[in-house]
């Protein structure tokens, strides 16, 4: 019988959310990618879309605020063949947890983080976060933001993630299959997911949205795949990237903006000292005998530290 | 009675190779058959701040420093000034007469308020403070002084193209072992024994030995030749390498960390060893390859959220820090808490608050490790007090963590960190590796925090069950939860494990009593303080006067039935620390109720050393009720 992804918890989002739709788009991912149930781990932070591995049938671990990228890396480097997949917020990625965000990028570890963009702090009654432009006063506000807004797609370009895509939540399909892509991609994917806030965001409506969006997949000539592992190429996608990621108002563009396969991950960094590293992991690597005494001898570990004659 | 037993103190620039000279010390006399034991003392600097290295030597093992010393080798300008009190009469300063016109305000690296205290000191003195007048200070008062131009020994011995600043470590070190009456091939071993693979290094040094010999020899002091005696095979190691060690012993797989003094060597340490040969038992002893991941985070939030995460894909995971990031770790370390999840914590301990002083020692942690966090968890919190328990001690925490589902927290110093010790090979069997209660069978729903009657619960890995883990109040299955009945068994069945713990945890991994079990006297004390107490114990039992010393290993679950117990018939209690608020009296009062009278506390970063502790329990057996200890540059 084909494993359910979801478990029989109500799910507490307010009627309307965005979360609904990505929910269901990690679902039908996971199903596909078709991975054994067990070797998924669903990490999130703090917040609304913080509660995701809850309603999804595999191992979930919520964390703290901001911190879902370095839970998500110690799982995945001390274990190397879960396929890891992280459910963040833009206040939980973007700001607490900006410095992760950062060094994510320039570690490349393979996962898949999903950052749900509302332009609001929901569980909190709807402050502004770090994607609400400046002079925008949504429902929560006191006044209007006076904080500028930052564009997460050009941000996690400028820090090396290796693959970037933006998402709509309202659409399923659409959504289910960049996830796919990002979980196959080979290295850090962050997807930047457009989600209205029904309650706190009066300004991002759905209808707001779907005046706006348009695919880029659609669009004649676009090509976001780093095709030769060669500078010109590599310069030629990212600049368009970076072009693209500027794009925002009446028009706001949908899909991948970059993808490059050719950028080692940490993991195959690691794997440069520790050649049987994906064989022999941390997380199964036996650690002592039989008799429970130690495997490893100190005088061949650590012969560097005899004083000899 | 050990028929030798020297103090020496080499003192140079930082950047300078006082690190290198130490070595040179302590694996001569390694070699030479002796037991020595030494200490660095740095600035938070890279470059030109003053810094040295203080060791005894003995043919017994040595457990502490102590002033005043036999022999100042001073590479500097600064060190004659800043350790002019640190000698007496019989000792010997070595220095560079190079610096013989050199004043007191010429020293720049020195700061200015030591500039002041040592000005004053002249002052008294009545006369310049020029290093001229300070050696006629110290012969005049029965100091052996001798002086030697460096430079114009090295550059005789090298040429004039070698600088001579690159080997006045090795020099003044030589010169030393020289008059302690080392044979000069023993100082060549050591040498060779420090910069072994770089061939012209050590011809060059091997030089400069010769040299110093030569030199010593021209004096015509009269020298004793030490006994040399048998040599075998040691490690030497400082307290970071020590608990580096013990944690690949213990099986280590997971390690993460963000740069900071005096954790980070550690770390540094096992990056150096992270990969190697392991014995694998079914396949007939063969050796396979193997590897620890070390991981350099971005914060030590990251570092602690990583070890954390990679523990429940059933990694062995630590990480190490000090201080400021321990204070960034607070929140994570409750997340350990509520989620059970077996994490051990090294936390070397330096002079605070804040920045504080980043490279000097302190025992003002204590409190804060054992409340960290916000709400209430159950944690294990083991203390160390040299190298050898912090091997084993790096293994138990790692088996505390498993077998109770618990962060744990192990405490260092920056005496036990930045120190030099010599050790035995830790044998492999002597190792045991005890880790979590697994899942009995797959077939029922695996449940992550399932109510037992120890209150542990079988361990599930990330791959092998599913379940889900939160920072949020959770039912069995890990679950968010709010219903008011099952926080109250989940509270209960997650402190419930620290008294199965206390139970399970071994006399001797709670406290030690050394000394006269009936004395009246007794002393309470932790860390790296261990050492100097044994040694002003001995001195006041040759005096007649019989002490115990109650040393504390487990701060939590706090063994106060143990402490209680071992504090009976006292008449008088004496807490030594390293802090200003006598944080262990404050804990053995919490949970036993017994007062500590005495105290003698010390909070200046230095190392606490055995006249220093002879000298204060003196001061309280006079009546005092506080010594505040103050010795060290």
């Amino acid at each position: 019988m084909a494993h359910n992804f979801k478990t029989d918890l109500w799910v507490d989002w307010c009627p309307g959310c965005g979360d609904f739709g990505i929910l269901a788009a990690i679902q039908q991912a996971l199903a596909e990618y078709n991975a054994k149930p067990e070797n998924y781990v669903i990490v999130s932070g703090i917040g609304c879309s913080a509660k995701t591995p809850h309603y999804v049938n595999v191992s979930g671990i919520h964390t703290l605020h901001g911190r879902a990228i370095p839970f998500a890396t110690g799982i995945k480097l001390s274990n190397p063949n879960l396929t890891v997949i992280l459910d963040g917020g833009d206040g939980d990625l973007l700001s607490i947890g900006a410095g992760h965000f950062v060094a994510a990028g320039r570690r490349n570890v393979d996962f898949t983080i999903i950052l749900h963009n509302n332009g609001v702090y929901g569980l909190t009654k709807g402050q502004a976060s770090p994607t609400l432009p400046r002079g925008t006063k949504t429902k929560g506000l006191q006044r209007p933001n006076i904080y500028d807004s930052l564009n997460p797609v050009a941000l996690a370009l400028s820090v090396g993630y290796t693959f970037v895509a933006r998402a709509y939540a309202f659409n399923i399909k659409n959504t289910k299959d960049i996830i796919l892509k990002a979980i196959k991609h080979k290295g850090t994917a962050v997807i930047d997911l457009l989600q209205p806030c029904p309650t706190y965001n009066d300004i991002n409506t759905k209808e707001w949205y779907d005046q706006r969006i348009y695919y880029l997949d659609q669009e004649k000539d676009w090509d976001p795949v780093v095709r030769k592992p060669e500078e010109e190429e590599v310069e030629k996608k990212y600049l368009q990237a970076i072009n693209k990621s500027l794009e925002w108002g009446d028009k706001i563009p949908v899909g991948i903006f970059y993808q490059n396969e050719f950028v080692p991950t940490y993991e195959e960094r690691i794997k440069q000292n520790f050649p049987n590293y994906f064989e022999d992991p941390p997380a199964t690597s036996q650690i002592s005998k039989k008799d429970g005494s130690a495997i490893v001898d100190m005088e061949n570990i650590f012969r560097d530290k005899i004083v000899r004659k | 009675m050990s028929k030798t037993d020297i103090d020496l103190i080499i003192g140079g620039p930082q950047g300078g190779g006082i690190d290198s000279a130490a070595q040179v010390v302590i694996r001569s006399f390694t070699i030479a058959g002796f037991e020595s034991y030494g200490l660095r003392e740095y600035h938070s600097n890279i470059k030109g701040r003053h810094s040295y290295f203080h060791v005894r030597i003995k043919e017994e093992p040595v457990r502490s420093l102590r002033y005043p010393v036999d022999m100042l080798v001073c590479l500097d300008g600064e060190t004659p000034f800043v350790h002019m009190d640190d000698v007496t009469s019989n000792s010997i300063i070595i220095y560079d007469s190079d610096f013989e016109n050199t004043k007191l305000d010429q020293v720049i690296t020195m700061e200015p308020e030591t500039q002041k205290h040592i000005r004053e000191k002249f002052q008294t003195l009545k006369v310049e403070p020029v290093i001229k007048n300070l050696m006629e200070y110290q012969k005049s008062r029965g100091v052996n002084v001798v002086p030697i131009s460096f430079r114009k020994l090295i550059t005789d011995t090298l040429g004039q193209n070698k600088p001579p600043a690159r080997y006045s470590n090795t020099l003044g070190a030589s010169i030393s072992m020289a008059m302690l009456g080392l044979p000069a091939e023993i100082t060549k071993s050591g040498i060779a024994s420090v910069f072994g693979r770089k061939k012209e290094v050590v011809e060059d040094n091997e030089k400069i030995v010769d040299a110093a010999y030569k030199y010593v020899d021209s004096l015509g002091i009269k020298i004793k030749k030490l006994d040399i005696r048998e040599y075998r095979e040691r490690f030497m190691v400082t307290g970071n390498e020590a608990v580096g060690i013990g944690k690949v012993l213990g099986g280590l797989k997971f390690q993460t960390y963000y740069p900071i003094t005096p954790a980070a060597d550690e770390s540094f340490f096992l990056e150096g060893h992270d990969y190697f040969e392991e014995a694998i038992e079914n396949q007939n002893e063969q050796l396979r390859k193997t590897g620890v991941v070390i991981v350099q985070a971005e914060d030590e939030i990251s570092a602690i959220a990583m070890a954390i995460s990679g523990a429940m894909t059933g990694a062995r995971t630590a990480t190490a820090t000090s201080g400021p990031g321990f204070s960034l770790m607070a929140e994570a370390l409750g997340y350990a808490g509520i989620n059970e999840i077996p994490v051990v914590l090294t936390l070397y301990q330096r002079g605070g608050p804040s920045t504080g002083l980043p490279t000097r020692n302190s025992q003002a942690d204590l409190l804060f490790a054992l409340n960290a966090g916000h709400g209430e968890f159950p944690r294990i919190v083991i203390s160390s007090g040299d190298a050898e328990e912090a091997i084993f001690d790096a293994v138990k925490a790692f088996n505390y963590a498993e077998r109770y589902q618990v962060p744990v927290i192990h405490i260092m110093d920056k005496v036990l960190a930045n120190s030099f010790y010599v050790i035995d090979k830790v044998d492999s069997s002597k190792i045991k590796i005890q880790r979590w209660i697994l899942p009995s069978s797959d077939n029922e729903e695996y449940q992550r925090f399932k109510f037992t009657e120890t209150g542990i619960s079988p361990m599930g890995f990330f791959g092998k069950q599913i379940f889900w883990l939160t920072g949020d109040e959770h039912n069995e299955l890990g679950h968010i939860t709010e219903d008011p009945e099952t926080r109250d068994a989940m509270m209960e069945k997650r402190m419930k494990k620290l008294e199965i713990a206390s139970k399970e945890i071994p006399l001797e991994d709670k406290l030690l009593v050394f000394g006269d079990k009936d004395a009246e006297i007794s002393i309470v004390s932790w860390g790296s303080n261990k050492g100097p107490i044994l040694d002003a114990m001995d001195k006041l039992r040759e005096e007649g006067i019989k002490t115990r010393l109650i040393y504390l290993r487990l701060f939590s679950p706090f063994p106060s039935k143990e402490v209680a117990e071992a504090l009976k018939g006292s008449k008088v209690i004496i807490d030594i620390e390293n802090n200003y608020t006598a944080q262990a009296a404050l804990v053995i009062k919490e949970h036993t109720g017994i007062n500590v009278d005495k105290f003698i506390l010390k909070y200046n970063g230095r190392h606490v050393t055995e006249d220093e502790v002879y000298k204060s329990i003196k001061e309280v057996l006079n009546g005092k009720d506080k010594v505040v200890m103050t010795s060290g540059a």
